[in-house]
């Protein structure tokens, strides 16, 4: 259960900071120092480190999602902060970043000293710390290397979002990884935080959708009172209604395993909804849906960037489909009621 | 709107698991023809046995011979049912809404009567609700029911009755005044569907089979004590009925056992690339579906009347039960017969040729659309 008085928090300060504006201007500045110093003072960004449980973390993540928050918050704590508590090592000040790891990354770590090109690493430019995960000779290294050690390129996501390409060639602090950290490991960890934020970017999409359609009146009426309309306010509620319900399972069962399967179907779920509820919600907007003074393209095109980080639909589907095949047709209802319990992944 | 997620308890697993183990021991694979969901085959028999099991109207209360079980753990031991294919047919109706239905708005005396038999597995149920005219816009009933001496005279046509022919009542809407407001006026009447007056003429199904039916009302006297709950309040009831038809597990399992069998008959351990993302994504969403579906029970369980979330589950998961559906046969290079030997054919063959029905009955999808957009608005 997750506490409210903590979302009630995150509400508040989202609301309050991520304002049409503000996002704007972090997608043009490439960062949003004030939103990000508002959100760290209530220590949003740590909660799983701090005390607070994975689920707490994972909620205020779905929160942001809503908002478009254009900060790196599910890198700091749930992916760099867990990635160095899971080695170690001692995490930087202010905001920290991971390196995702794309297939044409050319990291290596020869003793202390990373070196090399990683690709698509969020807001690299803005942060005090980089954490990458390193294989090397079979085993799992966390690497950490302060805003000094390495070289920034800037590039972007669909949504604006910096997403950098980042050379190393200088000393890393490394340690060991915890057992069960690996590759694997991470990529269900980062897919798990895009799900979060992917069901709150559509509950906000679908409620933006019929607050408009509920005002904007043609041939007399509220365009939502035309059935034609009303099929996509059904589409872009019923993409929230799943991909929230998967998301708040995953989250729960990721508070007490590795919660591998229930993670591959939310985010396959969520990256299905990232083409049709966008889809939906702009058909029912019109023009003014593709404009940039009006909001939902911070939705949009943040859900059509998410749905490609931490696996597509066609890696995640040909994953569970593979594992749901390997287990027999006796298991396939099994799987469907009861998920990792059942199912291996 | 609002889907909270929840866990079945340990005394729910429990069921679960009994459910499983009597069907794995009592109907093996193998011993009968399993069917689509809901619309599987009629067995009174097996009914009856299910019945004994407590497993016939098991949220009805126990001094009418039900289970005074919960609407989860209802769902818990349907959801085994249909997705084993077994055959519920007999009992169906009456279990998912005619007994609910009496339970609500009967009298005493029609509880008693009625209840006890439909837990038994005795009694079975026909929906009385669609006429020629009359589909989607149920308001416009022309059946009417016209006052004399101790009862009704009920006189107008019923069409897709399924079942009409076999069971052994059915609950029919029909107009019993004339208001300025045509959803007033309307009242429901529980008639035997063996009254004199009464004919059923079957109207064949496109696949062949024999289970639609065009029920003529001639007169037909209903006694007061056989009209269920108040009159001229029908519509609101009927409203309650459909909540009961709308949302629950026999909305999305309908090809289930055509995706199963696909991956028995043709799929094996290593599925190919396509296979597997066809796989993957069914599972995934049965996974998330089942969890809106579970969601909606554990509402009526507090008492609540999730109409809304009921038509947004149905409209969703009858689309999907075609969906999958379509994608099987994108998979197979196969031109499916009834006849064939094959389990997997079969059930492909007959989904193929019902599968334009799951998004119809029980309330089309366009409607449903419209309900749920009504609940959306601000």
């Amino acid at each position: 259960m997750t506490d409210p008085l903590l979302i009630e928090t995150a509400v508040r300060v989202f609301s309050d900071t991520c304002t049409h504006e503000a996002i704007e201007a972090a997608e043009r500045d490439g960062w949003a120092a004030d939103i990000w110093a508002q959100v760290a003072e209530v220590g949003l960004p740590w909660i799983a480190l701090e005390g607070g449980s994975l689920v707490d973390a994972l909620a205020v993540l779905r929160v942001a999602g809503r908002y478009a928050a254009p900060i790196p918050l599910a890198e700091t704590g749930l992916l760099a902060g867990w990635l160095l508590a899971a080695s170690g090592l001692p995490a930087a000040e202010g905001p920290l970043t991971v390196v995702p790891g794309r297939p044409d990354d050319t990291l290596t770590l020869v003793g202390d000293r990373l070196s090399g090109v990683a690709h698509r690493v969020p807001w690299g430019r803005a942060v005090n710390q980089v954490v990458a995960l390193m294989e090397e000779a079979g085993a799992w290294f966390v690497a950490a290397v302060p805003r000094t050690g390495f070289t920034v390129e800037a590039r972007a996501n669909l949504a604006g979002e910096p997403r950098d390409t980042i050379t190393f060639d200088g000393p890393a602090r490394v340690a060991p990884a915890a057992h069960g950290v690996d590759a694997a490991a991470l990529r269900y960890r980062g897919a798990l935080t895009r799900i979060m934020l992917m069901a709150g970017a559509l509950d906000q999409m679908s409620r933006l959708t019929v607050g408009y359609t509920n005002e904007r009146v043609q041939f007399g009426r509220p365009v939502g009172r035309f059935q034609a309309v009303q099929q996509h306010l059904v589409q872009g509620a019923q993409d929230a209604a799943l991909v929230g319900i998967a998301a708040e399972e995953a989250a729960r069962a990721a508070g007490g395993g590795p919660a591998r399967f229930e993670i591959a179907a939310a985010k396959l779920l969520a990256n299905r909804a990232a083409q049709t509820a966008p889809r939906a919600a702009h058909q029912a907007h019109g023009a003014m849906g593709m404009t940039r003074e009006y909001p939902l393209h911070h939705l949009s095109r943040r859900l059509w960037a998410w749905r490609l980080e931490y696996g597509d639909e066609v890696f995640w589907s040909s994953m569970l489909g593979g594992a749901v095949a390997r287990a027999g047709p006796d298991q396939l209802y099994p799987t469907i009621t009861s998920g990792s319990a059942v199912l291996e992944l | 709107m609002r889907f909270e997620p929840t866990e079945l308890t340990a005394t729910e697993l429990a069921l679960q698991k009994d459910v499983r183990d009597f069907l794995a021991a009592d109907l093996q694979r193998g011993t009968f023809v399993p069917g689509l969901g809901m619309g599987a085959a009629r067995d009174p028999g097996f009914s009856r046995k299910l019945a004994r099991r407590g497993w016939v109207g098991m949220a009805l209360p126990r001094r009418y011979g039900g289970g005074d079980r919960s609407a989860v753990e209802r769902f818990v031991v349907v959801e085994e049912l249909l997705r084993w294919g077994a055959p519920v047919g007999h009992h169906w109706v009456a279990d998912r809404q005619s007994g609910p239905l009496i339970n609500r708005f009967g009298t005493e005396a029609q509880k008693e009567r009625f209840l006890p038999q439909i837990c038994a597995g005795e009694l079975s149920f026909s929906i009385g609700m669609s006429e020629p005219d009359s589909g989607s816009d149920l308001a416009s009933v022309k059946t009417r029911a016209t006052r004399v001496e101790g009862g009704w005279l009920l006189s107008g046509t019923k069409v897709w009755t399924s079942g009409a022919h076999v069971n052994d009542w059915f609950i029919v809407l029909a107009r019993t005044s004339d208001e300025p407001d045509r959803h007033e006026g309307l009242s429901q009447l529980l008639v035997d569907l063996r009254s004199s007056g009464l004919r059923v003429n079957p109207i064949p199904f496109l696949d062949g089979t024999a289970h639609f039916n065009e029920v003529v009302l001639t007169e037909v006297f209903v006694p007061d004590e056989l009209v269920l709950g108040e009159v001229g309040k029908g519509w609101v009831q009927n409203t309650s009925e459909l909540a009961y038809e709308r949302g629950g597990p026999d909305r999305w399992l309908s090809t289930y056992l055509v995706l199963e069998h696909f991956l028995r008959e043709r799929v094996g351990s290593e599925a190919g690339a396509d296979a597997a993302m066809l796989l993957g994504e069914a599972t995934a969403q049965w996974w998330a579906l089942r969890r809106l579906s579970l969601s909606v029970a554990r509402q009526m369980d507090r008492g609540e009347a999730p109409a809304i979330e009921s038509a947004l589950v149905k409209e969703m998961g009858t689309r999907f039960e075609q969906d999958v559906l379509n994608g099987v046969q994108r998979l197979v290079d196969l031109e499916p017969s009834l006849e064939s030997p094959s389990q997997f054919e079969q059930l492909l063959s007959r989904a193929i040729l019902t599968a334009p029905s799951f998004t119809i009955r029980g309330g089309t999808n366009e409607i449903l659309r419209s309900v749920a957009a009504r609940g959306l608005r601000p």
